[in-house]
């Protein structure tokens, strides 16, 4: 996907994630995450780090050399965006206690891979 | 997981989708529907003892977090409790006919996903349509699996 419809993919995600309450946390983390990616996404593709054609789907299945790379490139993105992909098995998938607290986290990391894409 | 915390997953992701326009909306919306359907399969898988339902939650297929004595959680290698979505893992195994037919429908709406979410098909009616009767139908057949369970 181009830079723009990264954009366009993570806006329109973050507009929906407005329509979730609190106790949606399930919700809340799986669009921080989908959001995430795509606003990770068009910073690698704008620093020329990755073509269009190839997207980071999840930061657990990059190879260790791409993981790597994309941390040469901005290693904070990176790691946002692998702390939000940390939360969703306990939360999303599990039902411990603490789900509201964990999604307010993914969506604040939200906010500084927006921030930095934005920039 | 266990199953009442399956259906209550369910349950809520369900209202949410109320919430939610199919297609200004679609990419939660779908979101919320592939993982309540995966949610329904779980269940179904563990009431026909196909899978184990253990408090564990999946990170990568065969890997699980695992809560600790002292409420920690610690990745392990763990049998096969949830699967994170139709097909990954695959399930070994007699599968009853149906929970066979609730994961045809899921691979409907999984067919969808990369294309939508992460590609640039536009999502459209149709295809808003096809996930939510699949969706449907994953419901009535974990209902008539497991009647009165969901509220």
């Amino acid at each position: 996907m181009t830079p723009r419809e990264h954009r366009e993919k993570a806006e329109k995600i973050e507009r929906s994630l407005g329509k979730c309450a609190p106790a949606d946390y399930e919700m809340r983390i799986e669009a921080a995450m989908l959001a995430g990616t795509h606003w990770l996404n068009l910073v690698l593709h704008r620093m020329g780090v990755t073509l269009p054609q190839n997207d980071v789907l999840h930061t657990y299945m990059l190879t260790v050399n791409e993981l790597r790379r994309y941390k040469v490139a901005d290693e904070e993105l990176v790691n946002a965006l692998a702390e939000i992909e940390d939360i969703r098995p306990a939360f999303v998938r599990g039902p411990l206690p603490g789900g509201e607290e964990a999604a307010d986290r993914a969506v604040r990391l939200l906010g500084l891979l927006r921030a930095k894409a934005l920039a | 997981m266990n199953v009442a915390s399956h259906l209550e997953k369910i349950g809520k992701l369900e209202t949410l989708r109320t919430r939610l326009d199919p297609l200004e909306d679609f990419e939660l919306w779908f979101w919320s529907a592939m993982n309540a359907g995966t949610h329904a399969v779980n269940a179904a898988l563990h009431h026909a003892g196909v899978t184990r339902p253990d408090d564990v939650f999946p990170t990568q297929p065969g890997v699980y977090l695992i809560p600790q004595p002292d409420r920690s959680l610690k990745p392990g290698f763990h049998p096969l409790g949830d699967i994170l979505h139709v097909g990954r893992p695959p399930v070994e195994g007699a599968i009853p006919e149906d929970v066979a037919r609730m994961m045809k429908e899921m691979e409907i709406i999984e067919h969808h996903r990369d294309p939508c979410i992460r590609g640039e098909r536009t999502p459209t009616r149709e295809i808003a349509d096809e996930c939510d009767r699949a969706l449907r139908s994953v419901l009535e057949i974990l209902d008539r699996r497991l009647p009165g369970a969901r509220r």
